[in-house]
């Protein structure tokens, strides 16, 4: 799975730090999601598409084969 | 009261069971009664008064002390976290069990090659398998951590 988490953090102009609090995660597993070396819980992707205001679909997408 | 809200009554009391951690202040606390107890140990060798009691007391205080360590809750336990430990649980006992298996086998093999005169299998004591399998946790757990 990949995400443009990052982006959408540059976007809303948030820290790694600042996200992290206001989801109530590490910056460590902010970090570990942009770089796709964690996949959140169903409960994580949708407290960031409320943070956002998006859906999940626009920041986190399936890749090929999957 | 119904069967459903008994039922689910029960899951919530197992899950909080299942769940509990230490507060973080926790590790501190068995990360130093642990270190202690080890200079303790290592202590006691070099002398020739016999501490078999003393010595099998701090074993015992060590395990207690590892396992405060492994039950403490990190700074911020988020679901990241809790997926690396259930990683880290789960090779732990899986290595545990290889361990408790596969080390007698190597003692008596080794022992016949050395000492053959002297060679008998023998299980594994109870401190060295819990020793090994929190050792195992702690140093999977923090590598995975790390790597996050």
């Amino acid at each position: 799975m990949k995400n443009t988490l990052k982006v959408e953090r540059a976007i809303n102009n948030f820290t790694q730090e600042e996200l992290a609090k206001r989801i109530g995660v590490s910056r460590q597993t902010i970090n570990s999601i942009e770089t796709n070396r964690y996949v959140p819980s169903t409960l994580l992707a949708l407290k960031l598409s409320k943070l956002f205001n998006k859906p999940v679909n626009d920041f986190f997408s399936l890749e090929e084969g999957e | 009261m119904n069967l459903k809200s008994v039922s689910e009554c029960e899951d919530r009391r197992i899950q909080k069971i299942i769940n509990y951690k230490l507060p973080n202040h926790y590790k501190k606390i068995g990360w130093i009664g642990f270190t202690l107890s080890f200079v303790i140990l290592i202590s006691a060798k070099f002398f020739d008064d016999d501490f078999s009691i003393l010595i099998e007391t701090i074993k015992r205080l060590l395990l207690v002390f590892l396992l405060i360590v492994v039950m403490s809750k990190e700074k911020v336990e988020d679901e990241m976290i809790k997926s690396i430990r259930s990683q880290a649980f789960s090779f732990a006992f899986i290595g545990a069990v290889a361990y408790t298996l596969l080390q007698p086998l190597v003692n008596l093999i080794v022992a016949s090659i050395v000492k053959p005169e002297k060679a008998i299998f023998e299980d594994l004591g109870d401190f060295q398998v819990l020793w090994f399998m929190m050792i195992v946790y702690l140093v999977v757990f923090m590598k995975l951590k790390k790597r996050a």
